[in-house]
């Protein structure tokens, strides 16, 4: 796949498509880094580091939607618990190396706000991070 | 095995009216789903054999 513009990326949050809701995404593989500096004889001594446990996080904007079964519905039963997110760059077929799954699984939503935002705004869900768990790349 | 009803359109890779067994939630909050109104657990039918 070439560079693209985002405008399909697909989501999923506890196995439900709110992909049509979806105004930003930020999936981040991260691990913690844990300091191995030891002492040294050396003259010029430096932090040295060694990756720690993964510490994955996925944000998401959405819209807003009190209906059933859309966004408000699917969320707020999530607050405290752990649940997967699953976002794909776009939404054709899903494909190692060129269109893959980003799978964030036993992640904890700790945190969720359904109503914001100023007049005249449209109202929205603002940055929802779904934090821990292990990140897979699956076709 | 426990199955459920899917209620919502918007259930990834399942239709309304299909069902989706507790292997396939893996990983997923099951009471949020249920919460959400997007499954509910399949009632069992049972049939009666009538005394010849």
């Amino acid at each position: 796949m070439a560079i693209y513009v985002n405008k399909d990326i697909q989501v999923k949050v506890n196995a439900v498509d709110l992909t049509a809701y979806v105004t930003n995404v930020e999936v981040v593989k991260a691990v913690d880094s844990v300091e191995s500096t030891a002492m040294s004889t050396s003259a010029t001594n430096g932090h040295t580091f060694v990756g720690g446990i993964q510490n994955n996080s996925v944000t998401i904007t959405f819209n807003q939607d009190f209906a059933a079964t859309k966004v408000h519905a699917t969320l707020t039963g999530l607050v405290g618990t752990q649940t997967t997110v699953v976002v794909r760059p776009t939404s054709a077929v899903a494909g190692a190396g060129t269109n893959p799954d980003f799978t964030l699984t036993g992640a904890l939503m700790s945190e969720y706000r359904p109503v914001q935002g100023a007049v005249g705004d449209l109202a929205s869900v603002g940055a929802i991070t779904f934090t821990g768990g292990l990140i897979t790349e699956t076709a | 095995m426990t199955t459920y009803k899917v209620l919502s359109d918007n259930f990834a890779g399942k239709a309304c009216g299909e069902t989706v067994t507790a292997e396939e939630l893996e990983g997923c909050s099951v009471e949020a789903l249920i919460a959400g109104g997007h499954i509910e657990p399949s009632v069992k039918s049972t049939k009666k054999v009538e005394a010849e």
